[in-house]
């Protein structure tokens, strides 16, 4: 198989020297296929080979059970909180950054990448510190019956805080490299502001929106750090779906913790091909 | 409907992009702002149309005051350089588009839409592209279906930005010779931003020559090019020789050291033999051939000076001029500036 192939090198080489030799490119490709063998296709079948097991009875059954099914309530909630108000969030805050210039612009784009560079178990960790019974607002809250840390309010606060650079940061380039000027002329030909960002915006965006927001579920359902330390995990009430994973685990159960896994995996699958969609059609908008 | 620009400044930063400028646009023209870039030419159409609000000053349209009117009620028309169509639209939609988001008391019926957006399309030749989307068509027909585009909300005042300035010399050419013809059928007051001194010499009606933000002078292209009010104006409508004043060989003002006098290239005459006192020598340096003119560089005898002149190609044939070889050269006309003033 190498010989022929490093025959065709060597007749390339001499002729026309616009590439590296073929013998090279295929090392190179060989050895990226190889890592994202070991690192990510392997590590995937493990996930649905260790589900599936028992068979598909066990498999549903590790499914049904109430605490998962609890869990997965509960993720589902939170990211249908979350994903819609960093929306919200992000193309407010882009909108902003892309069509304006104002004082203060640099620091709202540095506070918008804060959730980048800070471990989510700090970010939980915050919210604690505001929230929880020793915290700044402790007493407070307590005294008027309110309960955010270690129950669901603090898991969407924590959820909310880790997802929103995500659609701010897919918007921002995006609405740059399109300009204003398709506003002004509809500003020109008379539209009213939501007219222009109904009709002239948002079309223009769609893929980066949708981009944005399938990366933003996909973090908002799969967080860990920042929501195992607010949650308190509580079986049943407040575990989503990564934290019944890993108390599954921590029990020997793992048929029920890769069952409960492979819901995650599949999540990052659909999440993969949306996005690929939506990056293909981002980068077709930016070309005409 | 005629616009009055009275004192507007602004300012961007430490820089001034315009500075106290005062300007009359009569109804129904069609005025060139030409400058270089940089001289506040863009600054101040935006300004009149409302997408940038200037520091200081007054816009008065058909003498009312509209400084503060919103670019949405101000009713004008305005082409962008780079087009600025709604990409996802079609040519239909892009058109149309004015007429649409009118509120509903004022909006005209699907039936009267479609009627004006085809006679706007018929108007700018394009009614057989309808149901294209802009990135089907080529850079010249964008432009035009941005001014139908601008046209179909009838507005009081088009306003154009280097509305050429993308497209490629041929197809420029044509356009504006378009735009000229189709001003004369609609008469819509406008104004259009170039730095192509030929096209505005060739389009406009009036030309109002900028720099760093001032007016350096308004009139007709004649005027403009006829009686330039200083050597900025001059300088940026054709190529000039400047001779000073001690270095002249019978022309000019001798002895004002201040007074600089001006010679566009193809005021410059090239002989074999000496005509008059006012003609000196010079030697060919240099030959460039632009198509249907030819320049060529002098260089003055004495103080070696270089001088541009322009000659039609058949005078260059005629003359048979080689390099290195010693001419005669007489400037036809002379325009003295001392300082300020024109003699």
């Amino acid at each position: 198989m190498s010989a022929p192939i490093t025959k065709h090198a060597a007749r390339q080489h001499g002729s026309r020297r616009i590439s590296e030799p073929a013998a090279v490119r295929w090392l190179l490709t060989a050895i990226a296929l190889a890592f994202l063998a070991l690192f990510l296709a392997l590590p995937l079948a493990a996930v649905f080979s260790q589900a599936f097991e028992k068979g598909w009875e066990t498999y549903l059954a590790a499914l049904k059970e109430p605490d998962t099914l609890a869990a997965v309530k509960l993720t589902l909630l939170t990211a249908a909180v979350a994903v819609p108000l960093n929306l919200v969030f992000g193309v407010a805050a882009s909108w902003a950054i892309a069509k304006f210039s104002f004082t203060g612009k640099n620091l709202l784009i540095t506070l918008i990448d804060l959730p980048f560079s800070v471990s989510p178990v700090i970010s939980g960790l915050i919210y604690v510190l505001i929230f929880g019974r020793q915290g700044w607002l402790g007493p407070w809250l307590e005294a008027h019956d309110i309960k955010i840390v270690f129950a669901v309010p603090g898991i969407i606060l924590a959820t909310v805080f880790v997802t929103f650079p995500f659609i701010a940061r897919e918007l921002i380039p995006l609405m740059e490299s399109q300009g204003k000027d398709e506003e002004e002329a509809a500003m020109v030909l008379g539209a009213s502001g939501l007219q222009t960002f109904f009709r002239v915006t948002l079309p223009n965006i769609k893929w980066g929106i949708i981009y944005g927001v399938i990366l933003c579920n996909a973090r908002a359902m799969g967080e860990f750090g920042a929501v195992s330390v607010v949650s308190g995990h509580i079986r049943g009430m407040t575990n989503t779906v990564p934290l019944q994973v890993e108390i599954l685990y921590n029990e020997y159960n793992y048929t029920a913790a890769f069952a409960v896994a492979s819901l995650l995996a599949f999540l990052a699958l659909v999440t993969l091909v949306v996005k690929t969609i939506a990056e293909w059609q981002v980068q077709r908008q930016l070309q005409d | 409907m005629s616009i009055e620009i009275e004192n507007i400044s602004k300012q961007f930063g430490d820089f001034t992009a315009l500075d106290n400028v005062s300007l009359t646009i009569p109804t129904g023209e069609l005025v060139a702002l030409l400058g270089p870039s940089g001289c506040g030419k863009t600054t101040l159409l935006r300004i009149i149309a409302g997408l940038e609000a200037a520091d200081r000053g007054r816009i008065l349209f058909n003498g009312e005051n509209t400084t503060d009117r919103h670019v949405r009620e101000r009713k004008v028309g305005f082409v962008f350089q780079h087009y600025a169509l709604f990409k996802h639209m079609t040519v239909f939609d892009n058109v149309a588009f004015g007429l649409t988001v009118r509120p509903k008391s004022s909006r005209p019926s699907k039936g009267e839409i479609r009627d004006k957006v085809m006679n706007l399309l018929k108007l700018v030749q394009l009614d057989f592209q309808s149901d294209r989307y802009p990135s089907q068509l080529s850079g010249g027909q964008r432009q035009r279906i941005a001014l139908a585009r601008a046209l179909a909300v009838e507005p009081q005042v088009l306003l154009l930005d280097e509305p050429f300035g993308a497209l490629d010399a041929q197809v420029r050419a044509e356009l504006r010779r378009w735009l000229r013809r189709l001003h004369d059928e609609i008469h819509v007051t406008s104004v259009f931003v170039t730095h192509d001194q030929e096209e505005a010499l060739e389009v406009a009606d009036r030309i109002v020559v900028m720099n760093k933000g001032r007016v350096e002078q308004a009139g007709t292209p004649d005027l403009v090019y006829d009686h330039p009010a200083n050597p900025f104006v001059l300088n940026f409508l054709g190529n000039v020789n400047l001779f000073h004043g001690r270095t002249q060989h019978g022309v000019g003002v001798q002895d004002n050291r201040n007074a600089v006098s001006y010679v566009r290239s193809h005021d410059i005459e090239i002989d074999r033999s000496q005509q008059d006192s006012t003609s000196f020598r010079a030697e060919v340096k240099h030959v460039q051939k632009l198509g249907p003119s030819v320049r060529v560089t002098l260089v003055m005898d004495g103080n070696a000076e270089l001088i541009e002149a322009e000659l039609t190609r058949d005078a260059f044939q005629n003359l048979g001029l080689q390099h290195g070889e010693k001419v005669y050269v007489r400037p036809r006309q002379v325009r003295v500036f001392v300082e300020d003033y024109q003699i």
